[in-house]
């Protein structure tokens, strides 16, 4: 297969925004979902071309891109990001619906930088050359910047915004810092993850760098307690942007891609730090769903409860963990992200996703809320549904290497799927006290055909989760591997 | 210590190429200048900058930037004229260019009055940037700086946009003959100490001034006239008073552009102080840039304090000058080529902003931020280029900033402690606060009831704004040209201060 296929997959969607520049402002949402759906397809056939038996990296592309730098347009997938691909396409079609029937005042605008996100977010899945994910990674804030200002759920959603993307920067400095330092410290600097994956670096290097890392992906993660900038976003951004910023696990996938593999040595050595703060993520999110009254910030507390699991599970180091660690990632892609998409949904009907002003809204929107159910489900890692595979092998993982972390997550997630059926309760069943709640439509056709296939998705990887995980094993064994080098 | 070489033009070029791009706007500005107010005055003015750019890429297909020789060189005796150029200052020459040609355009799109004198005006500026970027000679610079300088000055008296221009004007005057005055004191230093050793024989050339580096404490007090003198023109805190009012309350976008626009100090800083004071340079840089930082953090600070546009505006371009100082006191080779990338991306952006807040005002009459709300509506065009430009002074990735930015982290990181590299990347976020603050306010705002009724964007506008924002993405992804251009070239100015 001599096709860039990751090239034109990841540009796929911006091939769309330019075309839907071309075309009537009518026509935006159909090129949009024409490209998205085409990414869908694309992301669906390079999950077949990939051979899990195969060598690590696979469909790679390199051309030289500032040679003076030894910089490099390097792509390639494999086993630990090849299945972000078509979980990425998907929820972008989701997040696509969910806007379909907004900024109609300027579509073209609202659409292209939804497509360019895309672009972004399956380049920084792809990306091999440091400079060129960390290029991916900071230029997803200029889009996300824009929908959130432009397109917010609440006024002055503007500061809000500005606050994400300051913080977003500044998180990249340390980031930036440590692909230069990584890229300084090898005989010919050099900013290739295959080849600096090889080298052994000095001990004092490693800790810097994993501290640079953790400091930078930490903040994307969310790691207690660079957290806070979370809630408020997912507060004042339009739902499906937080269904993407949440459901895309990108400052885990850093963690894994990037901090553990390429400061082994400073990793195992502060394995009880990477535990601690994943342990401590973990219990905060649990309690702090607890105080919420509002479903979409409710969320983003489940979220960084989750992914404080995924944190733990990897300081195993083990190919068990990390295996678990992108299964989990990928399952809270479908359960996270479609709930915060229904909670769009909901928001759309209600004009709030506060407990105070919904109660009973099972009763008038009962697609909805089985729905929200199904993922909520899945969030807490019920057997049966795709979570439970990961979530499982976490914690075996976790009991295994830190035993006393692995029970108090096993608590913290009792806690947090505690607080997620109260806020349910609340939100969906009893009397009805809100009128518009009383007169609220459930899930219109294009609405109720995703929560079809995310049901579908989720049910079916639950009940047959071995092809996906033996997709993801070779590439974990190999990074566990990897580990032992020095 | 190694001396430059140079190539004469005989054996590049069959013309005086550097004579030629002097003398090209020189003759121009008498052209337009004959021709009055006549239409033909603004095509020509046009034309004669598009032919000064053009020029100037032809000048960039002669020389070889991977040899360490000053090229294209002329010297003609009795004047001691004396031009030679290398990758770095080709780069600044074609920032002036285009530069000078974008404001022939957005000149018109302004719709100022008496166009013809302006441009003649403006082109006299461009002769005066071209012939401090080719010259040599210290002396030369200086006059050359004085011509853009009062042709600057005239800009001001003449076309000034509000009733406080006088007060932008005197201060202007004030900190421009100062600082125009230490750089001609730092001359006759440097000149005095060459007659000194060469029995009576005064010299501003710069390859005479190399050989005989001042001793002790003339070099000392050489280096801080030509610094500060230039520091004064660049301007970097603390002496930067004249910029938030002349940007205030003078031209909009044409006079500050001309100012800040193409980093002449920085070049000056580059070309001259470094390689003639090396000791003063080695001794000093701690405090240099320690000011340096202080600048970057300070200049932010107030620059969140703004409730103008365009003063805002005018402390970024402080605060960003501060971190060109910091790259440029890197004495390292990534940090220099990154330094001269980032001037050259700091002026394009800023350039770019300031057309826009003119743009803004012709439609507004107004650059206070409160009165300003919700133009994101009415001029989408303005306000993505305006963060555009915002977030290339920030260094986003995919603007040149941020590959300059990678490059003088690189130099930081080498030598020079992580902790003020660090601190110079903080630097960046708070641009990044205020820039987008003031967006937020300017564009993203709520449109208040009874609001302007803001014209939609004019062609003419969309190719201002359009060519400036293409330059730069351009630049920003396929950086690798312009490393290669100024790599030897960089080399060069490091090669004095091995260790």
């Amino acid at each position: 297969m001599n096709w860039p296929v990751l090239s034109l997959l990841g540009f796929t969607p911006l091939a769309g925004a330019v075309l839907l520049w071309l075309l009537p402002p009518r026509a935006a949402r159909y090129v949009a979902a024409a490209a998205m759906l085409l990414v869908l397809f694309g992301a669906s056939a390079t999950l077949l071309l990939y051979e899990a038996a195969g060598p690590r990296f696979q469909l790679l592309e390199r051309g030289v891109w500032i040679a003076s730098l030894n910089v490099h347009y390097l792509l390639a997938v494999d086993g630990l990001s090849v299945l972000f691909l078509p979980s990425t396409a998907l929820l972008f079609l989701g997040a696509l619906v969910a806007h379909w029937n907004r900024a109609m005042d300027a579509p073209r605008q609202h659409f292209g930088l939804l497509l360019l996100l895309e672009t972004l977010t399956l380049g920084v899945f792809c990306a091999l050359d440091t400079i060129l994910f960390f290029v991916f990674w900071e230029l997803m804030l200029v889009p996300l910047y824009f929908l959130v200002a432009r397109w917010g759920a609440v006024r002055g959603s503007g500061l809000g915004a500005a606050r994400y993307f300051l913080i977003m920067l500044a998180s990249g400095i340390p980031l930036l810092i440590a692909f230069v330092m990584l890229a300084a410290s090898q005989p010919v600097p050099t900013f290739a993850l295959p080849v600096l994956l090889d080298a052994s670096l000095p001990r004092s290097t490693q800790f810097g760098l994993f501290l640079l890392f953790l400091l930078g992906f930490g903040v994307k993660v969310p790691l207690v307690p660079l957290h806070t900038w979370l809630p408020q976003f997912a507060l004042q951004a339009p739902g499906s942007l937080t269904a993407l910023l949440v459901g895309l696990k990108l400052g885990a996938y850093g963690l894994i891609r990037f901090a553990v593999p390429l400061a082994p040595q400073a990793a195992l050595e502060l394995h009880w730090l990477l535990a601690g703060l994943g342990t401590v993520t973990l219990v905060y999110g649990a309690v702090g769903m607890l105080a919420q009254s509002n479903l979409r910030v409710g969320m983003a507390y489940a979220s960084i409860c989750h992914v404080g699991l995924a944190v733990l599970g990897l300081s195993s180091f083990t190919a068990q963990g990390v295996q678990g660690a992108v299964a989990l990632l990928l399952s809270f892609t479908l359960a996270t992200g479609g709930a915060c998409l229904l909670l769009d949904f909901l928001h759309q009907r209600i004009g709030s996703t506060d407990i105070n002003s919904l109660g009973g809204a099972a009763k008038t929107m009962p697609a909805l809320a089985s729905g929200l159910m199904i993922c909520g489900l899945a969030g807490v890692g019920m057997p049966g549904t795709s979570s439970f595979p990961g979530e499982f092998m976490l914690i075996l993982a976790a009991l295994h290497s830190h035993t006393g972390a692995g029970m108090a997550a096993l608590f913290g997630l009792a806690i947090a799927a505690g607080a997620f059926l109260a806020l349910y309760r609340k939100a969906f069943f009893g009397p009805v006290a809100n009128p518009v709640v009383a007169q609220a439509a459930d899930l219109r056709p294009r609405e109720m055909l995703v929560l079809v296939v995310l049901i579908a998705l989720i049910g079916g990887i639950g009940l047959l989760p071995g092809p996906w995980l033996e997709l993801v094993r070779p590439a974990a064994e190999a990074w566990a591997a990897g580990l032992g080098r020095q | 210590m190694p001396g430059f070489v140079e190539i004469p033009w005989q054996q590049q070029a069959g013309l005086p190429l550097l004579l030629l791009l002097q003398g090209l706007p020189l003759f121009g500005a008498l052209v337009v200048f004959a021709l009055r107010e006549r239409l033909t005055a603004v095509i020509a003015g046009k034309l004669f900058a598009l032919a000064e750019l053009l020029l100037a890429m032809l000048v960039l297909t002669r020389i070889d930037p991977t040899r360490p020789a000053l090229q294209l060189a002329e010297r003609f005796g009795p004047l001691a004229y004396h031009v030679a150029v290398d990758g770095i200052s080709l780069v600044f020459l074609l920032l002036a260019a285009l530069l000078t040609l974008l404001m022939t355009l957005y000149g018109m799109s302004r719709g100022m009055i008496s166009p013809g004198r302006l441009f003649a005006v403006l082109l006299l500026a461009e002769a005066g940037l071209v012939g401090m970027l080719v010259t040599v000679n210290i002396a030369w610079f200086a006059a050359c700086s004085a011509l853009e300088l009062w042709a600057v000055t005239y800009l001001l008296r003449r076309w000034a946009s509000s009733r406080a221009e006088n007060l932008a004007l005197i201060r202007f005057v004030q900190y421009q003959a100062f600082g125009w005055a230490l750089f001609v004191a730092g001359c006759l230093a440097l000149g005095w100490s060459h007659a000194d050793a060469h029995g009576g024989y005064w010299s501003f050339d710069l390859f005479d001034l190399l050989g005989v580096v001042p001793p002790g404490k003339l070099q000392t007090a050489a280096f801080y006239l030509l610094f500060y003198g230039l520091a004064v023109r660049t301007p970097l805190f603390p002496l930067h008073g004249w910029l938030p009012n002349m940007a205030q309350h003078g031209l909009i976008a044409v006079a500050p552009a001309l100012m800040v626009g193409v980093k002449v100090g920085i070049y000056g800083m580059l070309r001259f102080v470094l390689p003639l004071t090396p000791d003063a340079v080695l001794t000093w840089q701690p405090y240099v840039v320690g000011f340096a930082m202080a600048g970057v953090f300070f200049t932010a600070a107030l620059a969140f304090q703004q409730t103008n546009l365009r003063r805002l505006l005018a402390f970024a371009v402080v605060s960003h000058t501060s971190l060109l100082v910091i790259g440029l006191f890197s004495l390292h080779e990534a940090g220099i080529q990154g330094t001269v990338l980032l001037a050259a991306n700091f002026g394009l952006a800023v350039t770019g902003m300031w057309f826009i807040v003119g743009l803004v005002f012709r439609r507004t009459g107004t650059t206070e931020l409160h009165e300003l709300s919700g133009l994101f509506e009415r001029i989408p065009f303005l306000a993505i280029a305006f963060l555009s430009f915002g977030l290339a002074i920030v260094g986003m990735p995919g603007t040149p900033g941020f590959d300059a930015a990678h490059l003088i982290l690189e130099a930081a990181i080498d030598n020079f402690g992580a902790l003020s590299t660090v601190a110079a990347a903080l630097g960046n976020v708070a641009a990044a606060g205020f820039l987008l603050w003031a967006f937020q306010k300017a564009f993203l705002s709520q449109g208040k009831p009874g609001g302007h009724d803001v014209d939609r964007t004019l062609p003419m506008e969309y190719l201002v704004c359009g060519i400036a924002l293409a330059a730069m993405l351009t630049i920003g992804f396929f950086t690798e040209p312009w490393l290669f251009l100024t790599e030897t070239a960089s080399q060069g100015v490091v090669a004095r201060f091995a260790r």
